[in-house]
């Protein structure tokens, strides 16, 4: 059985109720998508809530899934379209904050170089990245986008998207 | 002159061509600073890259399934709702085609129209799905009731062949009324259970329907407009 029907059948098991079938998917993608809502929000509180609200979308929407790419892949991009709407819509609001984040230097280094759980404190440190430099530096530097997709999703210069990523790598240069 | 930080950037990124990328490394060569600068990004790129998934809390399928119930039974209750609505508009038809086709027989009176039940119309969200689907229930029975004692007392109308069939269809949609009640109270949510009642309900009170026009026409002396109705019939079966 190929993944598309495997992945076709899965959907078709979800959109029929199937408990056991929409858990698998759960299983099967939750981590990732989890990841990728804590630190596009820089919050592991907003990152549980997106994560329920992605899939709570994706129940919704499963029946638009017709099998073209796999369902990994059209989970991803609908949780990447909620999380990128969660951060435009706070855009407004964040923008005064990461003023204020930038001239109190809320961005300090949470660790040392030498601190040996270097992961942990690195995810700790893109939590407090400002927004904006921080969604540009997870969306290259951890998901692997170039900066003309990123200038597409955040409505912003290619440019911006490059001083974005360059700043935020400057704020965690002192972890490692 | 040290490169500006997009150059470093693209250093760091690999998009330099290599005229550029030739020009930055000598310079990278000669400057410590720039170096130092350049390597640590480096390895703040390959860090992030390397990152794993952060794994959800433990609570996290739980959270999400509730989520998903909660708005299923939304839906449910949404589609159970309207029900009272539809029934009132049958009944509403229900009452005037009986009354017109028992026109003659004054004596028998027309069931009277339910009313419909306000907490349901309301839409009262506090109600459970459970609660609202047994008012259906009893409303449904409350229409099925007076057309079955209209049906039963002119029964006599009908010749034994065609009032047999007509009973042996109720017993059969009875049956499936009672498989739909008894998965109801195993599983008071179960949605197609709850669905499968209700056009349970909806089959036998067109089918009594039926059976009054049917004997209506018959008392009439009408054997077209009996005709009619039997067809009708054979069509539904």
């Amino acid at each position: 059985m190929s993944t598309g029907t495997t992945d076709r059948d899965l959907a078709a098991r979800c959109q029929a109720g199937d408990a056991e079938a929409f858990e698998t998917l759960y299983r099967q993608h939750a981590a990732r998508l989890y990841s990728l809502a804590c630190r596009m929000s820089g919050s592991t509180e907003d990152g549980e809530d997106l994560l329920q609200e992605i899939f709570l979308q994706a129940y919704r929407k499963l029946g638009s899934f017709k099998g073209d790419a796999t369902l990994g892949t059209w989970l991803y991009r609908l949780a990447l379209n909620h999380c990128l709407d969660y951060v435009r819509s706070r855009q407004a609001k964040m923008d005064k904050r990461t003023d204020a984040l930038d001239r109190n230097g809320a961005c300090e280094p949470v660790a040392r170089r030498e601190t040996p759980n270097a992961r942990l404190d690195l995810e700790r440190a893109i939590e407090r990245l400002p927004p904006g430099c921080r969604e540009a530096f997870v969306l290259h530097d951890v998901e692997g986008f170039g900066h003309k997709e990123i200038a597409s999703m955040l409505s912003i210069a290619e440019g911006t998207s490059k001083s974005q990523v360059f700043k935020a790598r400057l704020k965690l240069r002192a972890l490692l | 002159m040290h490169p500006n930080e997009t150059t470093i950037n693209d250093y760091v990124d690999g998009t330099l061509d290599a005229g550029e990328r030739e020009a930055a490394e000598r310079h990278l060569d000669a400057c410590a600073a720039c170096r130092r600068l350049a390597d640590d990004l480096g390895a703040v790129r390959r860090a992030a890259a390397a990152l794993g998934p952060r794994m959800p809390p433990a609570d996290g399928w739980l959270r999400i399934e509730r989520a998903i119930r909660a708005e299923r039974n939304a839906v449910t209750r949404r589609a159970t709702t309207k029900v009272p609505y539809w029934l009132a508009a049958a009944t509403l038809l229900l009452a005037t085609v009986v009354g017109l086709r028992f026109a003659p027989f004054a004596r028998q009176a027309a069931p009277p129209a339910p009313p419909v039940p306000t907490a349901i119309a309301a839409g009262d969200a506090g109600q459970s799905v459970e609660t609202e689907m047994r008012q259906a229930a009893d409303h449904y029975e409350k229409a099925i009731k007076g057309l079955e004692q209209i049906a039963g007392d002119e029964r006599s109308a009908l010749d034994p062949a065609t009032a047999a069939t007509l009973q042996n269809n109720l017993a059969v949609i009875d049956l499936a009324i009672g498989e739909s009640r008894t998965a109801l109270h195993t599983e008071p949510d179960n949605e197609p259970a709850q669905q499968s009642l209700i056009e349970n309900f909806k089959m036998k009170i067109n089918l009594l329907q039926d059976t009054v026009a049917l004997i209506s026409e018959m008392r009439r002396g009408n054997d077209a407009g009996a005709a009619r109705v039997v067809s009708g019939l054979k069509q539904q079966r």
